[in-house]
């Protein structure tokens, strides 16, 4: 097990360095001009290019690269151009943020999801069964940025009961977390009953019933155990989608978090800061599929670490 | 780890609690919410109106604004200019002290100053400190700057933000970290600054008796006009910039909100290139102006706050001349166009920025001109792409700008601000902004006379002929003024939105 | 068609029969689809005519859903959006679902380094969440309805290669696999025959929820400004243009809004029928 997380962790060694040089690319693929855009309107072009020349941007690309990849390793990630700040604490500031609403998101939608996925299958064609699938699909229906605002005219203009938005308290996550998780539950809660349904089916879980087992000793140790697998690979998905959905959530609450620092850093072709975020990112996500191949593994024996 | 716990626990929790959440609110504290992210807090290194803002209320100059705009001596007391206006002696208030207890004075003045013109310091504005020769102390409360060349409207360059004078003792602690360590001599000193709030606290020893009147003061920012109108309804926010025009009937129903609406120092206006082909026919100019319905334009992009522009100034900007408007008449536009060769149009592309209500300014035209058979392609261009492809074009050969929709506001208050990074013939990207690409020797003539006096009569002259010129050759379609809409809480007052969309906050106070 | 005896498409169908809610929603979008194509004869105005002196007005008799900001037909421009926005959807899906079921199943059934680098890449695509790659793409390309439609299908090939590689490295172990493997059916038949039919209904449960994905994700898109131009009646740029009026023109979100949510949530549903629908088919 120890040996194959090492070669997993290895193996993540090159994929970072695709993505490095994917991120590199995409970034000086942008159009516009980042010494441009800092130095602003009323600057002369001597000023843009002694900016340019600051930022690292003179001189041929591939050195450019390979400057900034130097640096990055040894942890220095430079300064953002639009505030100035060093990048880590532009993007330390906005981590725990984010991933707090995330989490949030993440837990409830879970629960909710992979529950009533359950609930609805073990009482598959049922009214209830019916019901609590439309519910679901209704969830995710909705375009997010319509639900945050109807969501904030309820209850904090009309009813006064939560804040707008911004980051703080657990008032401040009620409606973010809501409307970032929505989709995920109805997501998580469909696939949860399309996977249970389709292993109840499966010859093992039937013999298991012939043999004379409950019901919901089957429901619980064989079905859900053996279901579980696809409902993993989707959780791992989910969480990107979260991450992302989180651009929009962030900008509809005043959430101060990583999706709108993008989305704003994009804007600005703040180079040094998209960089290290989307960096972030990818190491955010290689080590969620880690985890979710390992999961896999202890869900499943079948699969082999090969 | 009690955090942790309590996070996780949060969707049941609140499942309970609900009713709990509403907001606290402090004595004598006041929350402005704006539409965009505060980029930094040193003067001198700021090119946009919300940081600006934010730094005058810590941070202030020799001169300044009063809410109407008019200049006014701040931390000057007055300013002797020679005839040639290459040489200004200003006398310094005296007993000013910074937040850091750093006593105010020329020395304070001319290393702040100095500091802002290195080069090599890299600072935003070096630019607008680019006329300056030299900075001398005379005595401990008289500061002599020396020019490079004849300049008149110098004055009015040191009200602008970008000569606020920060405390000599900061700059030598903070050094390039500046931007993060506010210290001046205004009614606020600076407490916290965090990605999306900035906090300031009344300063005890401000020189103007009586004031601040509050304890604190918080600048929020919140891009999303539902979010911003929001926060005020809810009582989050007492004060929000700009507040979105279309929404005022919502603002009006409340019985605790008041708009405020005041006229600003915005020319809104679409350039053409005049050096191009179709907008190199002066008769395609006019027809364009003559197509565009500029109360209709108010109405539909800013719900009827505005007026239109007469001229290529906007009214309030000191030194503007109306000129004769050109009515909405699409029938003598099309006969125009007829006259130039294109009776039946053509299409061409019209550029802008992506804000909602860019956005919608651009629909609009585009609307406008398919009416006289003009079919035009709209681009609204993110910030980084329109550096590229307006701003960084080395020649005017190399321009692809047709047609460029666009605002501006002086924000030095003076007439020479508003004309020449627009319409001098040296003003094409990327020196400065005549994305017109217009050259008219008059009005560069113009332009020249009235930067080389000090002699108000003989710059109004000149000014006045400048908008005639320009009026006439029509190398913009001429649109609109829009106001300053702001709204806030009616206990609220002392808040004031400059013609330029700063704000002064220095008598904010809460009843 | 035989009673006894029922082609795989006949089975399908009388499966399918059985599942009203899919039935409705598959009619709804027949429905929408038709309204799409017969935009310029049932539309009672033009999408982008202006008529300024009727702006921001509720439903009336002459505008049944109201009008906009500048005056024009919220239901026309709704009819001639379903347009934009169908085509947004399918396109962008079909796009992903190609290029990412094949991958997938090449990835899983080969195994080896073809599975390890095939899935490596798509971790490198993975990394970005979904609407981050979709901003990216939009960024360098340019904003434009094109370029949305791209930028949706890029996102949507790794979730597809995933999710197929998943199916088939569990099928792969199956028991009819296997057997299907010593008696020497070649592993391209393999492929397409054992492996595709098994992967299906994971497919077409995701392809359904990804065509109302797009269209939402084509809402955010235009929500934060990267959308399609305009004048074009795309339904999310319709509703994130409406925003500014809430509270005092509703209707220029509501109805947009509910046609973007009945729609998505009719392919929803659709799928989950066509899915119950496979399922039995291919359990006999």
């Amino acid at each position: 097990m120890l040996s194959y997380l090492l070669r997993r962790l290895a193996g993540s060694l090159p994929v970072l360095l695709a993505v490095s040089i994917f991120v590199f690319g995409f970034v000086h693929a942008l159009p516009g001009d980042p010494a441009r855009l800092q130095a602003g309107p009323e600057a002369s072009p001597a000023e843009i290019e002694a900016i340019r020349a600051d930022m690292g941007l003179d001189g041929p690309i591939w050195s450019q690269y390979l400057r900034w990849a130097g640096h990055t390793v040894q942890g220095q990630l430079g300064v953002s151009t639009k505030t100035r700040q060093p990048v880590a604490q532009v993007i330390g500031e906005r981590f725990w943020p984010t991933m707090w609403l995330t989490l949030v998101s993440m837990v409830w939608s879970t629960v909710l999801g992979v529950g009533l996925g359950v609930f609805s299958a073990l009482r598959r064609g049922s009214a209830a069964d019916q019901a609590s699938m439309v519910v679901a699909i209704s969830g995710v229906s909705f375009p997010s940025f319509w639900l945050g605002l109807l969501l904030i005219d309820l209850f904090s203009v009309q009813l006064g009961w939560l804040p707008t938005g911004g980051y703080g308290t657990w008032q401040h996550y009620v409606m973010p977390s809501f409307t970032l998780g929505i989709g995920v539950a109805a997501v998580m809660a469909r696939f949860t009953r399309s996977a249970f349904v389709e292993v109840a089916r499966e010859d093992f879980v039937r013999t298991a019933r012939m043999k004379g087992l409950s019901r919901s000793v089957v429901a619980w140790k064989h079905t859900l155990r053996n279901a579980l697998i696809p409902v993993i690979t989707l959780t791992g998905l989910q969480f990107g989608f979260l991450l992302g959905g989180a651009i929009v959530v962030e900008t509809v609450f005043s959430w101060p978090g990583l999706g709108r620092l993008l989305v704003d850093s994009v804007s600005f072709r703040d180079y040094p800061v998209i960089q290290a975020e989307i960096m972030l990112f990818s190491v955010e996500f290689l080590l969620i599929n880690l985890g979710v191949d390992l999961l896999y593994a202890a869900a499943n024996p079948e699969i082999r670490l090969s | 780890m009690f955090r942790r716990t309590a996070l996780l626990a949060l969707p049941l929790v609140a499942a309970f609690t609900l009713g709990q959440a509403a907001p606290v609110r402090a004595e004598g504290a006041i929350t402005i919410a704006l539409d965009a992210n505060i980029v930094g807090l040193d003067p001198a290194d700021l090119n946009d109106n919300l940081s600006m803002t934010a730094t005058r209320t810590m941070i202030q100059g020799l001169y300044g604004f009063d809410k109407d705009m008019k200049m006014v001596p701040v931390l000057a007391e007055s300013t002797d200019a020679n005839a040639e206006a290459t040489e200004f002696v200003v006398h310094l208030r005296h007993g000013v002290v910074f937040h850091d207890g750093a006593p105010f004075n020329a020395e304070a003045v001319k290393l702040s100053f100095d500091r802002a013109r290195d080069p090599a310091n890299h600072l935003k504005r070096a630019s607008l400190y680019a006329p300056i020769k030299s900075v001398d102390v005379v005595d401990e409360f008289t500061v002599k700057i020396t020019l490079n060349a004849p300049f008149g409207a110098f004055i009015n360059n040191l009200a602008h933000q970008a000569f606020a004078i920060s405390s000599p003792k900061a700059i030598a602690t903070y050094g390039k970290d500046l931007g993060r360590h506010p210290v001046g001599t205004g009614p606020y000193k600076f407490v916290s600054w965090e990605t999306d709030t900035l906090t300031v606290a009344k300063n005890e020893h401000y020189w103007k008796p009586g004031l601040p009147k509050i304890d604190k003061l918080v600048i929020h920012s919140t891009p999303e006009n539902g979010s911003r109108m929001a926060m005020l309804q809810a009582g989050e926010a007492q004060y929000i910039y700009p507040a979105p025009p279309e929404l005022v009937k919502v603002l009006e129903k409340s019985p605790n909100l008041d708009v405020v609406a005041s006229r600003s120092i915005y020319a809104r206006y679409v350039a053409m290139n005049t050096l191009r082909k179709p907008f190199d026919d002066k008769r395609v100019r006019l027809a364009l102006n003559y197509a565009v319905d500029k109360a209709a334009y108010l109405k539909v992009v800013f719900n009827g706050y505005g007026v239109p522009l007469d001229s290529p100034l906007p009214t309030l900007l000191p030194g503007h001349v109306s000129q004769t408007p050109y009515p909405y008449d699409p029938a003598k536009a099309k006969a125009l166009l007829a006259e130039a060769g294109y009776p039946n149009g053509f299409e061409t592309v019209l550029w802008g920025g992506n804000s909602t209500i860019t956005v919608r300014g651009l629909q609009f035209l585009q609307q406008q001109l398919a009416a006289v058979g003009v079919k035009v392609s709209v681009e609204p261009l993110e910030s980084g792409v329109a550096a590229a492809k307006i701003w960084n074009v080395k020649t005017p050969e190399e321009a692809t700008t047709m047609l460029h929709y666009t605002g501006w506001s002086a924000s030095t208050g003076d007439a020479d601000w508003g004309l020449r990074p627009l319409l001098y013939g040296k003003a094409y990207p990327p020196v400065l902004f005549n994305t017109a690409y217009y050259d008219s020797p008059k009005l560069d003539a113009d332009i020249e006379a009235g930067l080389t006096t000090a002699d108000a009569a003989k710059r109004l002259a000149a000014y006045a002929d400048a908008q005639a010129v320009a009026w006439q050759d029509a190398p913009w379609i001429f649109l609109g003024s829009d106001d300053n809409l702001s709204a806030k809480a009616k206990n609220v007052s002392g808040i004031y939105v400059l013609p330029d969309g700063q704000m002064l906050t220095e008598e904010a106070a809460i009843h | 068609m035989s009673d006894t005896i029922r082609t795989p498409f006949g089975e399908f169908w009388r499966r399918f029969k059985r599942q009203r809610v899919a039935l409705v929603a598959g009619g709804l979008i027949v429905l929408v689809i038709l309204a799409a194509i017969a935009a310029p004869l049932i539309a009672p105005y033009a999408p982008a005519e202006p008529d300024y002196n009727s702006i921001l007005e509720g439903p009336s008799a002459a505008h049944f859903l109201g009008t906009d900001a500048y005056g024009r037909d919220v239901l026309s421009r709704i009819i001639w959006g379903a347009q934009v926005s169908l085509t947004v959807g399918f396109l962008s899906v079909a796009l992903g679902l190609l290029v990412g079921v094949a991958l997938g199943l090449v990835s899983g059934f080969l195994g080896g380094w073809v599975d390890s680098i095939l899935m490596r890449l798509m971790d490198v695509l993975l990394a970005f969440p979904g609407i981050v790659l979709a901003i990216g793409v939009v960024a360098v390309l340019g904003p434009g309805i094109d370029n949305v439609i791209y930028a949706i299908a890029v996102f949507s090939v790794p979730v597809f290669a995933r999710l197929v590689r998943g199916s088939a490295l569990a099928l792969k172990q199956s028991l009819y696999v296997q057997a299907a493997r010593t008696i020497g059916v070649r592993a391209p038949a393999l492929m397409l025959r054992h492996i595709l039919p098994g992967c299906l209904p994971a497919v077409i449960v995701y392809a359904s929820l990804r065509l109302g994905t797009s269209i939402l994700t084509a809402a955010s898109l235009s929500f934060i400004g990267l959308g399609a131009r305009p004048p074009s009646p795309e339904w999310g740029a319709m509703l994130a243009d409406g925003r500014s009026y809430l509270g005092v023109a509703d209707h220029l979100t509501l109805f947009p809004g509910i046609a973007i949510f009945l729609v998505v949530l009719a392919f929803n549903l659709l799928g989950d029928g066509l899915r119950d629908a496979l399922d039995q088919k291919l359990r006999t």
